[in-house]
């Protein structure tokens, strides 16, 4: 078994956030691939958000009226393990840096 | 961002009852960015959706100028931008001089631009050089809500065509918003930042950008200065000129491709009117010589960071 | 027409429209513009053509890659905005990449097939565009140079009722198909949802084009069910009830019942409905393990071979990953 978090996509060209309207699965439920998970909200439109995965919800990270972040955790699932599964990089929203700057005259 | 624009455009509709506000899908629908959500719905028929014909849409704008409107018309998307480029150069921007000033082209062209969006194909280009080249025309770029509501008023009040490019990944950032007039006049730059070490050149999203450009220096004892040049034309030599001058150094950060982008143009006011106050050659970090790439290369083509960092590196190394 | 092959296409086109949509909503497609309710334009008149006639799409027309049997992983490759274009066999397809410049590709189809008559080969173009693309300049251009160079060319304008929020009576005051008398070329209109109206009126076209007699204009009258892709709320600007209504049009559906009152079983449609889901399975599988090109590619189909400059940017973005 493994754990699979779900992140909340960017659903339309550089949304930042959408609302939880609803849920219509909880904690403990066992779900199919593309099973209706819930609805949310976003500046454009409520989208339904059908699951990416068939396995267990574990976690769902939000409630109905809170807002999530693009990239951040939606629905944690637990499911079986996935060989041969080449790992997606996610959305890089925040600007992470690896150059450090040395000022004149520093070695 | 996307309220403020909508909120100078519902300012503009009702101070001047000539403003119109057309495009595909910006009536019924709002926009495919909500910009003008709930405008046809107060203004009636001075808000309406064209035909799917981006030179038809320039091309009407300008006989609604020579009709006594003010046109404030939409292209959907910088990418679809290039079927009105011929209404563009060859007339928005040349109808004053053909006629003798008999005719103001009071239009201010609104054109999501820029990437950042994981967009499809077309959807994430810098235009913001051919506008520029093209005498007759005035550019510019908002870096954020307040700079959108101030710009997008003094644009549409302005008698020139105003090419205003509206960065899409900004549409969504949130700040609170005055609605005042803009306390800088049309071809003003602003200092966003403070500081010693260089200035950081931008406009548009980019803006942004190199505010945390500054931020992570600040972390290694580095002061940098971040100017928003705002106005592409006409552009403020002026306090670009004083800020440099101060600190000797300059990186200029855009999207757009790197040959004959507008970093060129800054680098060589800079070098013809501040030469011997540089203490380093000016910087360039830009979009690559390619096309604009697919979403999933976007963030390598995007000027980064770090790829920003490092060329604050090598002005300061000089 | 084969039918029993074009409605196991039709199927197939619905369920991997279907499964697309979901796909965005599950972040693993950036945005995908639904094609519901037009099986039967893009599936029959593919069907009517060659394999190695040209198809030159817009960025709707699943359904045509699809009947083409283009591979769906490379193709969905260009909604996940891995490559622009698509990522799939163009030229063993004689399938051109996706184009979402809308009206800029009629122009394209008409000088491939001006190419092709001048080397007196037989097969002949299809460009595939919306009624909103018929108002863009590039548009006419493409049809009259078409009749003045009674190019081979089909244009296959699908008109679907909508262009995002623009309803087709707004989009132009004419009719579409009547536009061709004007430029000497020969026009139709046609259900687009009757898919043996379709293969037959595309057939006709092919032949007329082959035989050199030049380009035809052919408005086939659908409806788009879905909204215009993932990024827009169609809710906004038309009502459930028109969509309710045109549903019971649904082209595959009619396919369905055209099918059943010639006498095909049940058993039929079982396994057409299996097979559906098997392929739109490995579909998806496909899709988790393919790769998006690595980002320094941006750099590698730019010219030929890349100047100086280019390559030394290259090799910067190498450094720098």
């Amino acid at each position: 078994m493994a754990e699979f978090v779900f992140r909340l996509p960017d659903l339309a060209e550089g949304l930042e956030d959408a609302e939880v309207v609803e849920w219509r699965v909880a904690e403990g439920d066992q779900v199919e691939l593309n099973q209706l998970l819930g609805e949310v909200q976003t500046s454009k439109a409520t989208v339904e958000i059908p699951s990416p995965r068939t396995g267990r919800v574990v976690r769902v990270h939000a409630q109905p009226g809170e807002l999530v972040r693009v990239g951040e955790p939606l629905v944690t699932f637990e499911v079986d393990d996935e060989p041969g599964v080449v790992g997606r990089v996610p959305h890089d929203r925040g600007a992470r840096r690896r150059v450090r700057l040395r000022r004149p005259g520093q070695a | 961002m996307v309220q403020a624009l909508n909120a100078a455009l519902r300012q503009c509709l009702r101070d001047d009852p000539r403003t119109l506000v057309f495009g595909e899908d910006v009536g019924r629908l709002g926009g495919v960015f909500r910009v003008t959500d709930g405008l046809q719905d107060e203004f009636g028929a001075r808000v309406f959706d064209t035909p799917l014909a981006e030179s038809g849409i320039v091309g009407i704008a300008i006989g609604l100028a020579m009709a006594g409107w003010r046109p404030v018309p939409e292209i959907q998307f910088d990418g679809f931008s290039f079927p009105a480029l011929d209404q563009v150069l060859t007339n928005l921007a040349k109808y004053r001089g053909r006629s003798r000033g008999a005719y103001d082209m009071a239009v201010t062209l609104r054109v999501p631009s820029f990437g950042g969006i994981s967009g499809p194909e077309h959807h994430s280009e810098s235009p913001e050089t051919l506008y520029a080249h093209t005498a007759g025309l005035k550019v510019v770029s908002p870096s954020g809500p307040q700079e959108a509501f101030h710009l997008l008023v003094q644009a549409v009040e302005e008698p020139d065509p105003v090419i205003f490019l509206e960065p899409k990944s900004r549409y969504w950032a949130r700040e609170e918003v005055s609605m005042t007039p803009s306390p800088l006049p049309v071809g003003k730059a602003r200092i966003v930042r403070s500081g010693d070490d260089a200035t950081l050149v931008a406009w548009g999203a980019m803006v942004r950008r190199c505010l945390e450009v500054a931020a992570a220096a600040e972390e290694d004892g580095v002061s940098l200065e971040v100017l928003d040049l705002r106005w592409l034309v006409p552009m403020d030599d002026e306090t670009l000129v004083e800020s440099v001058s101060r600190t000797g150094r300059a990186v200029v950060v855009h999207e757009a491709p790197r040959t004959g982008g507008m970093g060129a143009e800054v680098s060589a006011r800079l070098m013809e009117l501040a030469f011997r106050k540089l203490r380093a050659p000016v910087q360039r970090v830009t979009g690559w010589d390619v096309p604009y790439p697919a979403a999933s290369a976007e963030h390598e083509y995007i000027p980064s960071l770090d790829r920003i960092l490092l060329a604050v590196q090598r002005v300061l190394d000089e | 027409m084969d039918e029993r092959r074009c409605y196991r296409l039709m199927l197939l086109a619905r369920r991997l429209d279907e499964e697309a949509v979901r796909l965005q909503r599950q972040g693993e497609l950036v945005a995908f513009p639904p094609m519901q309710g037009q099986e039967a334009a893009e599936v029959a008149s593919v069907m009517a053509l060659r394999e190695t006639d040209q198809i030159f799409p817009s960025y709707r027309e699943h359904g045509a890659a699809v009947a083409r049997g283009v591979d769906l992983v490379g193709y969905l490759l260009a909604y996940r905005g891995a490559w622009n274009g698509g990522a799939y066999d163009f030229a063993g397809h004689h399938f051109a990449p996706i184009a979402s410049a809308v009206g800029s590709h009629l122009l394209h189809a008409v000088g491939w097939a001006m190419g092709r008559r001048l080397d007196s080969g037989d097969e002949v173009a299809i460009v595939f565009f919306g009624e909103g693309a018929t108002s863009e300049g590039d548009a006419s251009e493409a049809f009259n140079f078409a009749g003045v160079y009674r190019a081979p060319v089909i244009f296959f304008c699908q008109n679907n009722g909508w262009a995002i929020s623009v309803p087709a009576a707004r989009q132009t005051a004419g009719e579409i198909w009547r536009r061709a008398a004007g430029f000497g070329i020969e026009g139709a209109r046609v259900d687009g949802n009757d898919a043996r109206a379709v293969y037959e009126s595309v057939a006709e076209a092919a032949s007329r084009a082959r035989r050199g007699d030049g380009p035809t204009l052919i408005e086939a009258m659908t409806y788009r069910l879905g909204a215009h892709s993932t990024a827009d709320d169609d809710r906004r600007y038309r009502s459930s009830e028109e969509v309710a209504e045109r549903r019971a049009d649904d082209p595959l559906d009619r396919m369905r019942a055209t099918l059943e009152a010639e006498g095909v079983d049940a058993s039929f449609f079982e396994a057409a409905e299996l097979e559906a889901r098997e392929t739109i399975g490995r579909v998806r599988a496909g899709l988790t393990v393919t790769s998006d090109p690595p980002a320094v590619e941006m750099f590698d189909f730019v010219y030929a071979a890349p100047p100086p400059a280019l390559a030394r940017q290259r090799a910067e973005v190498g450094e720098l990953s």
